[in-house]
């Protein structure tokens, strides 16, 4: 029986705008197929979790307090999640977390919060705090040569800047940044991005294609995800862009 | 345009809405900000005024108190339709003034949205400060959680009024500290009961210690982060308790305060915690406790706040819930109903209710046993149904409804007891359309 590895970081401190259900869909997903997933835990000042040793790492958003905390925490294990990423486990990074893996976050007043620099963009605090990034986003990406539409919620102060490789193209909603054109970060092993929503839940597109990636990495081999019913999904996604983008 | 005028024309409008079969709640106040922002200062308010907030319960401990302070032959003003924030409030003090902004009342007793508190309680003299509970709600509108907490923070660091507090939230009962030199600051607590678990069971927030950021030890939770807690490391927690509820039986309904045995409608634990803070407020202004224990008998909401009907034979409870512990909350009770039952849940997602349903993966809807079928509607019927699906419930016992109506015709198709959840612009609707199919299906 084939097996998933996730590594979820932070779950009581990074947990807004319900990011811990990319984790259930992940495992709704993979389970429906037969894999079986083991999820294990990392907590603040917990033991130090061999990030190599997965197949997912993820890392959600949470509030500018536990946001610092959990920086401060994970600085410590900068050369070792350089390695997982280079050695091509799968990160899935939303909105804080997102941040934290370029080069540094630089608040409304100036004061600088180191990323872990494993990727080139910067984050900056918009000036005037009572403006935010907030509304529904749908966005334009490809996976594996397929087009697809990602639908979510964003909610972030923070414009990133210095995006190399983008999730997907705006079409509706800001972005990585107000006004911006392209939203979220993606190589073929990591995806970053502010959107919520959950992300994965009325995406399954991009659900799949992680556990497709990950089962490839892991077992060499070509791998095809038997379909799953996505009635609810496909009603979801038929509605949504429906009233987002006016299409039929 | 000159203050009383603006009086004079928003009291008409406010009559004439009411003949018209209109709620007056917000339009009122809303003409008179936005003629003259200074117009608060034209009230001349003598009673005392008491303001309830936090996330969940404002409407339900806002009303018992001013039941309780009517009861005793107080004359009150009060919100009591829920509208909380500026323009509520102000409404509620145009429609009960004289014209010369006359305030004839011995309490005014308001239910204030969070992020009003401190704007308005810099204008209107405040007596007594309530805050129930800080949870995850809305949070494109009002910013995290912390971000309140730390407004109405600010706001306490020069308030020397009352202020009861809920000593059972990390978040809540830290705000004794804001005002070191405040010596009226009154604690209230639900002892352990057959409810409480040892585990953290929902969604929580504020599980580190607010000084020192340790992680708390809780010696029981009771509901989400509420529960007995105790910082390890600077003992932030103990704190000693003005009014304790004990002898607490859920089901019956049942408690006790000192030598007092007390008995009320609810049954629910969170419900005991809003009956705890509001006879904290009647115990500070020494209302007759042989007149609140009457209030508390009686006292029930009728406007789908656990709401109880007979419809075509079912038994339906209906309750709001605009955020995950408030539905988690919710849950309790079909998680305690042995019987053959079915849920509706009615997600939308307009401004008031905030425009991000992520909340919903919060919810604990890996608890959902023994429900026959779960109906799901509002504007976002799928997000629900895909949420609850990944939950582990069986994808072909749910039905997502895009109308409210079909929802409710789907859910009555059998008998058996309903539970009905909806969130904030979703509850009138939802509310109207078992009420109709209750009077078209009467016999």
């Amino acid at each position: 029986m084939r097996e998933i590895k996730i590594l979820y970081l932070y779950p009581d401190m990074l947990n807004l705008y319900g990011d811990r259900g990319n984790i259930q869909a992940l495992k709704y997903r993979a389970e429906k197929r037969g894999i079986t997933v083991q999820i294990d835990h990392h907590y603040l000042d917990g033991q130090a979790p061999n990030f190599c040793d997965y197949d997912i790492v993820f890392s959600g958003g949470g509030a500018d307090k536990e946001q610092a905390l959990v920086a401060v925490d994970m600085m410590q294990y900068k050369e070792d999640i350089k390695k997982a990423v280079e050695q091509g486990v799968f990160f899935l990074l939303v909105c804080g977390s997102y941040q934290l893996f370029g080069k540094y976050y630089k608040g409304v007043e100036g004061d600088m919060i180191p990323g872990l620099e494993i990727f080139d963009f910067y984050t900056e605090a918009i000036q005037d705090r009572n403006k935010r990034c907030i509304g529904n986003v749908v966005i334009q990406t490809e996976l594996n040569g397929k087009q697809t539409k990602v639908i979510g919620y964003e909610n972030h102060g923070g414009q990133t800047k210095d995006v190399t490789s983008s999730f997907g193209k705006v079409l509706k909603g800001q972005g990585n940044a107000f006004g911006a054109t392209e939203e979220g970060f993606m190589v073929e092993n990591v995806i970053a991005t502010y959107i919520h929503g959950t992300l994965l839940s009325k995406n399954p597109d991009i659900t799949d294609y992680i556990i497709q990636y990950a089962l490839e990495r892991k077992y060499e081999e070509k791998i095809e995800l038997e379909p799953l019913d996505d009635t609810f999904e496909e009603k979801c996604r038929e509605q949504l862009l429906h009233r987002f983008l006016g299409e039929e | 345009m000159k203050k009383f005028l603006i009086i004079v024309i928003t009291k008409l409008i406010a009559k004439m809405l009411k003949i018209l079969g209109k709620n007056a709640g917000n339009l009122p106040g809303n003409l008179a900000l936005k003629w003259d922002k200074s117009i608060l200062d034209y009230f001349k308010i003598t009673g005392k005024v008491i303001a309830v907030t936090g996330t969940n319960g404002k409407t339900m401990t806002n009303n018992c108190i001013a039941q309780i302070l009517k009861d005793s032959g107080k004359k009150i003003v009060s919100n009591l339709q829920g509208n909380n924030m500026e323009t509520g409030i102000l409404s509620a003090l145009i429609k009960n003034s004289s014209l010369t902004g006359k305030i004839d009342s011995d309490y005014l007793v308001f239910e204030t949205d969070e992020s009003y508190v401190p704007v308005l309680y810099q204008k209107i003299p405040l007596d007594c400060l309530v805050v129930l509970n800080f949870f995850r709600d809305q949070l494109d509108r009002n910013g995290e959680m912390e971000t309140l907490v730390l407004k109405i923070q600010k706001f306490l660091e020069t308030y020397n009024g009352n202020l009861i507090l809920n000593a059972d939230d990390p978040n809540v009962s830290r705000l004794s500290k804001a005002n070191p030199k405040n010596d009226h600051i009154f604690f209230y607590s639900v002892e352990k009961c057959a409810e409480s678990t040892e585990e953290l069971r929902e969604a929580a927030e504020g599980t580190y210690c607010p000084f020192c950021r340790t992680k708390l030890h809780y010696e029981y939770y009771q509901y989400a982060h509420v529960g007995k807690f105790e910082c390890p490391d600077c003992h932030y927690g103990k704190e000693d308790i003005y009014q304790l509820l004990t002898q607490i039986n859920v089901e019956n309904g049942t408690f006790r305060i000192g030598e007092n045995d007390y008995k009320t409608q609810y049954d629910s634990l969170y419900a005991f915690y809003d009956l705890a803070a509001a006879t904290s407020v009647a115990k500070l202004y020494e209302i007759p406790e042989e007149s609140v224990k009457q209030t508390i008998e009686k006292f029930v909401l009728n406007n789908g706040r656990l709401e109880k009907l007979e419809v075509n034979k079912s038994k339906t409870i209906i309750n709001l819930a605009k955020n995950p512990t408030g539905v988690n909350v919710s849950l309790r009770f079909l998680q305690k109903d042995p019987n053959p039952k079915e849920l509706l849940f009615v997600l939308n997602d307009n401004v008031p209710d905030g425009k991000d349903v992520s909340w919903i993966w919060d919810i604990d809807f890996e608890k959902l046993e023994n429900i026959e079928r779960v109906i799901t509607a509002g504007l976002r019927p799928y997000d629900a149904a895909i949420r609850i699906k990944t939950a582990g419930y069986p994808p072909e016992k749910i039905i997502p409804c895009t109308s409210i109506k079909e929802a409710v015709d789907k859910l009555y198709e059998t008998q058996n007891t309903k539970y009905v959840i909806a969130n904030y612009t979703a509850i009138q609707e939802t509310r109207k359309e078992i009420l109709d199919y209750q009077k078209s299906h009467r016999k």
